[in-house]
């Protein structure tokens, strides 16, 4: 297995080539041949204990060749060095440079990200919660119906749905409009929500942006954590603690943190190497690292600064996603 | 420059061998997928077969009109692809830089870069010449437009479309009627005030504002002023958003009172909206145009003439303007719009579309900039546009 | 519930209530603005002021033809790569779940990796492979990313649906005297069918409607969401709504018919499932 895995990463990197890679590939093969030789040799016993790994091979060499090797390429171009503007094909030369430029140039860029994912996370903790608690333990026999409710809109294009917020948040659009009718656009200025008198492209357009776009991966693992609360629970947790706050504390609220900690990472780290919601309802100040490696890497060519920010924004991304997984005490993810 | 082509490579060849053998070595399972990959990248897309005669063309999006193609088909019994993908010249240089650079055939026939960047393409030898015996009509194009110093001869670009970068608003925001390239740093219009990707034009503008001429930029340090007079602005708050083509909607609904546009978009707006208007800046307007050029590989040389051909006809591309509100590359086609009649009679008589003498005369175009300067100012204005 | 509830208490849940509710006003609003674009009649090229009510865009809803192409290519990319992934998946899933063995902890953090990076790394990584082997982007290599990050959706989901399977089922008709596929195929795979199917479902969503990955391993090839794209920056036409609209309703309509019936079912079977009031 593991021989199999090694090699199908070292060909998708490009490590071996030529006859190497002929001697590579045959060794795999061996591996594989050998785990079906000893399985059909073997007894009932072998089989059973060879079965999870014939299994997983497919699936687990598909993501070698496809998920790790290019990681590992991605490693090596962050490491190369352009020698010339139109150089294609950057060449392997320990440049750390880019990460550098990666750094320096584009910090705002990452503050933005972490600070927009951060935001985004916590606003669609505070919608998404409630949401999936009523539909959990209040929807009743319509319980897969709201439940299926909450998943339509994203059954709509993303970038439909971003572009729709567009026209929402416009300047003569209708949420500016209610606001401006209300008499409170003074509260959002304060509240740094409204900038000038708009909506749109502002850190709080962002922000929205990606609270609504990220909103379902929130309460679909709250909802699965909170559905498999038995309700009778919650009864027996209301008669020892008499209030509802206090049962919902002391045992629901525990009981969902699985789902929590799973809903936050699957709206954070999307979120945060997002692209979309600051082309659409950003500005030149509220660009995320994700515009940046989209403009170095398929606008500007710098595939070796493109891919050095990649690097960085996954590192940080993978420490945080530890960090967090920690603290939360969940060993489970997900 | 550094121009690498190395046509049929080693590489791609030998590629097709480590096929061969690994495929034999392993049969058809999950294993020859890299060999697969190797190959796929040895071997170019094999589309263009033999019998009737093919062409494609990838345009930017909204240039022609409904008919055009159909009717060229029908005229030359050529099967035309027409795709809208070229949406920004340097993303499109990227997207296809893989495959040119390696000397690998791209889909397309023609593409559209813009002037400069088609000097970009000539450069890296990634366009063909053109067969201009097969293209007669080009006799009608504009002269101002024919022989670029980086073309003299015309040998391997010919214009689709021309037009005019100036300042457009919606009157509804500014209240008042604008006139200069200063209005777009006026504090009344703080964050409502958007400015063009395409660095020429936005960066033109400034500098002409600044009483520049463009002719005479030629390094990044004549350019520099300008440079961080846009950067202040950004920082401000001044610029709401740099965009693309999409300042149209932004313009449309109000959230620009006033921006960088180009002619033909704001024609095609003020259909919709009669409160948006254009006006080339009393400090000047930027003239630009995009290109047809025929793509390295491509063998399709009599479908490529016969297109640039039929297009040049004026009543055909007087079919394209009425469309697209471009000012046209080819002569005559005003007096095609007048017999066209109805709306198209009327374009005949709009400015953006045919700009008076007046406009004209404050028109400025970019020379050719050195590859080392030009990389300085693409750097910089990137760091400015903030992505 | 137990006893009667105090006004605090009554007062607290009409308030989770109202803010369920406006989550999901929060949640159609842009929906409803889409539905509605559908039915307008702009003047020009330009779908975004209210110019009129008109049905002549569902009358033509393929009036544009990139975009009916786009859409043809992201449903035979999302057809392929579904399938594929979901047959990868599944089987990880089921090594993982219903074996213990060696190294299991590590696949399992495996195959969470590609789900915690963001879809731009995953996207821009794999796109510097392709450009370092000299790949040509196009159906292959979007499938290709598809798949990856589909299979860790599709193995990790049913993983957690089946995390609480009973394999004593299997073992039982296999002392009955099932043969193991024979269990496998009678037994297990038949309870855990709707969790795949769940799986394959959202992996579909998430292939037709993905961007971010496709966007840098494309190349000229062009789905629904980057003819999306290219629409954004010039002009979008009604049919973009229309079809928006269009696929809504589908997946609504869907959504009816397995609520149907699952509810029939449901009343039919009266299985163990009902879950507690």
């Amino acid at each position: 297995m593991l021989v199999v895995a090694a090699g199908a990463v070292s060909l998708g990197a490009g490590w071996v080539s030529g006859p190497a890679a002929i001697g590579v590939l045959s060794l795999m093969l061996v591996a594989v041949l050998g785990i079906v030789w000893t399985a059909f040799v073997g007894g009932l016993e072998t089989r059973r204990a060879l079965a999870p790994y014939g299994l997983l091979k497919p699936g687990i060499l598909w993501l070698c060749l496809f998920f790790l090797a290019p990681l590992w390429s991605m490693l090596e171009m962050s490491l190369s060095a352009k020698k010339s503007r139109f150089d294609f094909s950057p060449s392997f030369s320990w440049h750390w440079g880019n990460y550098a430029t990666a750094l320096t140039d584009f910090g705002p860029q990452f503050g933005r990200s972490f600070f927009y994912a951060a935001a985004a996370t916590v606003l669609t903790l505070l919608i998404g919660y409630p949401l999936a608690y009523v539909i959990a333990f209040r929807g009743g026999k319509f319980k897969s119906v709201l439940l299926g409710l909450v998943a339509v809109p994203f059954f709509t294009s993303y970038l439909i749905r971003t572009l729709a917020w567009q026209n929402l948040l416009a300047d003569e659009g209708p949420i500016v409009g209610l606001i401006n009718k209300l008499g409170v656009e003074q509260v959002f200025e304060w509240l740094h929500i409204m900038d000038n008198g708009r909506l749109m492209n502002t850190p709080a357009a962002v922000i929205g942006g990606l609270t609504y776009n990220f909103l379902p991966f929130m309460i679909l693992p709250i909802f699965v954590s909170l559905e498999k609360i038995d309700a009778r629970l919650v009864d027996a947790a209301m008669d020892l603690y008499s209030t509802a706050t206090g049962a919902f504390r002391k045992v629901v609220l525990p009981m969902s943190l699985p789902g929590v900690f799973a809903g936050s990472l699957l709206v954070f780290i999307p979120a945060a190497g997002d692209f979309v919601n600051a082309q659409f309802l950003g500005s030149p100040q509220t660009t995320m690292i994700g515009n940046s490696i989209q403009d170095q890497f398929l606008r500007q060519l710098n595939y070796p600064v493109a891919t050095a920010m990649s690097f960085v924004l996954m590192s940080v991304i993978t420490v945080s996603v530890l960090v967090y997984a920690k603290f939360m005490g969940t060993e489970e993810l997900m | 420059m550094e121009n690498n082509n190395n046509p049929s490579s080693r590489g791609a060849r030998y590629s097709r061998r480590e096929f061969l053998i690994r495929s034999g070595l392993v049969g058809a399972g999950a294993l020859s997928l890299p060999a697969i990959l190797a190959a796929c990248g040895g071997s170019s897309g094999s589309s263009s077969g033999g019998g009737a005669k093919e062409l494609y063309f990838e345009n930017w999006p909204g240039y022609i009109d409904t008919e055009t193609v159909k009717a060229f088909e029908t005229a030359t019994g050529i099967k035309m692809k027409y795709t809208e993908a070229y949406n920004d010249n340097n993303e499109y240089f990227a997207k296809v830089q893989p495959m040119l650079s390696k000397g690998q055939k791209i889909a397309p026939d023609i593409v559209a870069p813009t002037f400069w960047m088609a000097d970009r393409w000539i450069q890296l030898g990634w366009a063909q010449k053109l067969d201009k015996a097969a293209i007669p009509n080009a006799k009608n194009l504009r002269d101002d437009l024919l022989a670029p110093s980086w073309d003299p001869k015309n040998e391997y670009q010919l214009p689709w479309q021309t037009g005019i970068a100036g300042i457009a608003y919606n009157k509804k925001a500014t209240g008042k009627d604008l006139k200069s390239v200063e209005d777009l740093f006026d504090p009344a219009f703080k964050g409502k005030v958007g400015m063009l990707t395409e660095m020429r034009d936005t960066l033109g503008l400034v500098l002409m504002g600044m009483g520049k001429k463009l002719s005479d930029i030629k390094t990044y340090d004549d350019a520099v002023e300008a440079f961080d007079k846009i950067e202040k602005a950004k920082t401000d708050g001044q610029i709401r958003a740099f965009t693309g083509n999409d300042y149209m909607d932004d313009l449309n609904t109000g959230n620009f009172a006033v921006c960088v546009a180009w002619s033909g978009d704001v024609m095609q707006i003020a259909k919709d909206n009669p409160d948006v208007h254009f006006v080339v800046p009393e400090e000047g307007g930027t003239s630009w145009y995009d290109t047809m050029m025929w793509v390295a590989g491509s063998e399709n040389s009599d479908s490529v003439s016969s297109w640039m051909n039929y297009i040049y006809d004026p009543v055909n591309a007087a079919r394209i303007t009425a469309f697209t509100g471009y000012f046209s590359p080819v002569k005559g086609v005003r007096e095609e719009l007048v017999k066209m009649g109805g709306e198209a009679a009327a374009l005949a008589d709009n400015p953006l579309v045919f700009p008076d003498a007046d406009s004209v005369s404050r028109l400025q175009g970019w020379g050719s900039l050195a590859e080392a300067e030009e990389a300085k100012f693409d750097e910089r204005f990137a760091s400015i546009t903030g992505a | 519930m137990t006893g009667a509830l105090s006004t605090r208490q009554r007062n607290g849940r009409r308030f989770i209530n109202a803010v369920a509710v406006a989550a999901m006003l929060y949640l159609f609003a842009p929906i409803a603005m889409i539905v509605l674009f559908s039915f307008n009649n702009p003047k020009g090229k330009f779908n975004i002021v209210w110019r009129g009510f008109t049905l002549k865009n569902w009358a033509h809803p393929f009036a544009s033809p990139e975009l009916t192409d786009a859409l043809m290519v992201s449903l035979k990319v999302a057809v392929i790569s579904t399938a594929c992934a979901t047959m990868l998946g599944t089987m990880i899933a089921l090594s993982l779940s219903r074996y213990k063995f060696k190294g299991s902890g590590v696949v399992n953090l495996f195959l969470v990796l590609p789900l915690t990076s963001p879809e731009i790394v995953l996207g821009s990584s794999l796109a510097t492979l392709f450009i370092a082997r000299g790949t040509s982007f196009g159906y292959l290599t979007v499938i290709i990313a598809h798949i990856m990050f589909q299979v860790s959706f599709v193995a990790v989901t049913l993983r957690a649906r089946i995390r609480g399977f009973d394999w004593t089922l299997e073992q039982a008709a296999m002392d009955l005297g099932a043969t193991p596929q024979r269990a496998f195929w009678k037994v297990t795979f038949p309870l855990i069918l709707p969790g795949i199917l769940a799986a394959a479902l959202l992996s579909f969503a998430l292939s037709i409607d993905d961007f971010i990955i496709t966007f840098f391993n494309a190349g000229s090839l062009v789905t629904f969401p980057l003819q999306i794209f290219g629409a954004s920056r010039v002009a979008i036409p009604p049919q973009i709504n229309v079809l928006a609209t269009m696929i809504l309703m589908g997946s609504i309509s869907l959504m009816v018919i397995g609520f149907v019936v699952g509810a029939r079912r449901q009343r039919k079977a009266m299985g163990p499932v009902t879950s507690g009031k």
